[in-house]
């Protein structure tokens, strides 16, 4: 592996903390039984409350809410448990409609197509300009067959967050069932589960430093979620399954890691690096809202240039940042986010997202920076894209 | 020294640019590396990266719409 790339892409995953690595290490080696041992012999003992003092930590994060924390192995499968689970559980008793956000991540955006055909209905919400959901036709899709909707906390691409106070209380009015997907908000920003109308929330622990493998799903208290992978009695008998305690473990630790000084570093060097692209690099437009917005995420078009060819030639000189769009994939799809919020195919396809992590540093903004000004400049004199104004 | 042949053609930007850097990492150094291919972006794009990437750049032809780019490592 390359020691020298400098990493802005720790949305996609982050560098895992030494700290949480020194945490998790006795439960490979010492304490390396099963919750479910507990009946049988001390070391499972020890686990089951390594496991539970986990989860109790994970739970105080989120604001001590009614209801029980379930270890999955991360985002993908808490989402797929959470939205499925509850169509499982209500279709046949409920309803059979749905609703999710256009600009969704793939766990929710993909579990909704799937359902979709499978005789469920599924209504995908507008969002505006910023990637806010148009929170009157929510109210309005809503009806007496709506089991579920699910709308994600902040974006995975442009970092914008939803108002999930409001559409949790829209939710419980009409007596539907809320999910949402906080992989991109948890920890980055402050939340109180308990004061919100949230009946079901992801969470996961590899983008703030935790380890891959491990995330989380939150249920409140009487929320009906079918348990779909038969097998034994784990995590309340909704999630068969040995139980991941090193990732747990690594998990609680992560999120006593994150202080709100980190954050505060992070926002600044989120802004400082927005400042400077916009003041040094010509035919830009950052994409999501300028305030409700998680503060380590940027995203930035680059008008006249592909942002793949962008993020090729940043690793070739030793930066690490991503584009939304899926053409490694060979597929030239753009990315479904920034035409949710109005982009054209040549936006979606020059964004750059940037997303912050513990370890980058204001230098290595300088330095990325430096680079990106003449590969843009160079990439925009071969760019097929635009007039004779930017060569 | 080995000489490694990629065909991207009817492949659009960036897919050429992958492939050709998928290659070169897996080419041990002296072995030539071609790639053809049909978009005219990466054919202006590969001596860019070839550049930025230290290498050498053997040459670039074109024929009925068909460019060739030969790199060595």
């Amino acid at each position: 592996m390359d020691k020298k790339t400098i990493y802005f892409d720790n949305a996609a995953s982050s560098r895992m903390d030494e700290r949480v690595l020194e945490a998790m290490k006795p439960y490979f080696f010492d304490v390396y039984a099963v919750a479910t041992s507990e009946f049988g012999y001390s070391l499972g003992i020890e686990a089951r409350e390594a496991l539970d003092l986990a989860r109790a930590k994970i739970l105080s994060a989120l604001g001590n809410p009614e209801g029980k924390l379930i270890f999955t192995s991360g985002s993908t499968e808490s989402s797929n448990i959470a939205i499925k689970g509850v169509v499982r559980n209500l279709s046949g008793k409920k309803g059979k409609h749905i609703i999710v956000s256009k600009i969704e991540d793939f766990p929710v955006l993909n579990s909704a197509k799937s359902l979709e055909r499978n005789g469920i209905k599924v209504t995908y919400l507008d969002v505006d300009k910023y990637g806010l959901v148009d929170l009157n036709q929510l109210k309005d899709s809503i009806s007496k067959e709506t089991i579920l909707v699910s709308i994600q906390h902040a974006n995975q691409e442009i970092g914008t967050i939803q108002d999930i106070k409001t559409i949790g209380e829209i939710c419980d009015r009409n007596n539907v069932i809320f999910h949402s997907d906080a992989t991109h908000s948890f920890m980055r920003i402050p939340f109180d589960l308990s004061k919100l109308s949230v009946d079901l929330l992801t969470v996961s622990a590899h983008t703030f430093h935790g380890p891959k493998g491990i995330g989380a799903l939150f249920v409140r208290e009487g929320v009906p979620v079918a348990k779909w992978i038969d097998g034994g009695f784990q995590e309340f008998d909704l999630r068969a399954g040995v139980e991941n305690i090193p990732g747990a473990v690594g998990f609680a630790k992560a999120v006593e890691l994150v202080t709100k000084e980190e954050n505060e570093t992070l926002r600044n060097l989120r802004d400082y690096l927005v400042e400077k692209i916009q003041n040094e690099i010509p035919y830009t437009t950052p994409n999501g809202h300028p305030e409700k917005r998680i503060p380590h995420n940027a995203n930035i078009t680059f008008h006249y240039v592909e942002g793949e060819s962008i993020t090729l030639h940043l690793d070739m000189k030793g930066f690490a940042v991503s584009t939304g769009s899926a053409c490694f994939s060979k597929s030239l799809e753009a990315s479904h986010v920034i035409l949710g919020i109005g982009g054209d195919h040549e936006r979606a396809h020059g964004s750059v997202r940037f997303t912050f992590g513990r370890f980058n540093k204001k230098e290595d903004v300088d330095k990325m920076v430096e680079a990106l000004k003449e590969i843009v400049r160079q990439l925009r004199v071969i760019s097929p894209l635009k007039g004779e104004k930017v060569r | 020294m080995a000489e490694i042949k990629i065909d991207c053609i009817n492949e659009t930007c960036p897919v050429p640019l992958v492939e050709a850097r998928k290659a070169l990492r897996k080419a041990s150094k002296g072995d030539v590396v071609e790639i053809t291919g049909t978009h005219q972006s990466s054919k202006k794009e590969i001596p860019m990266a070839v550049k930025s990437m230290g290498l050498e750049l053997l040459g670039v032809e074109e024929e009925g719409g068909v460019w060739s780019i030969r790199i060595r490592k």
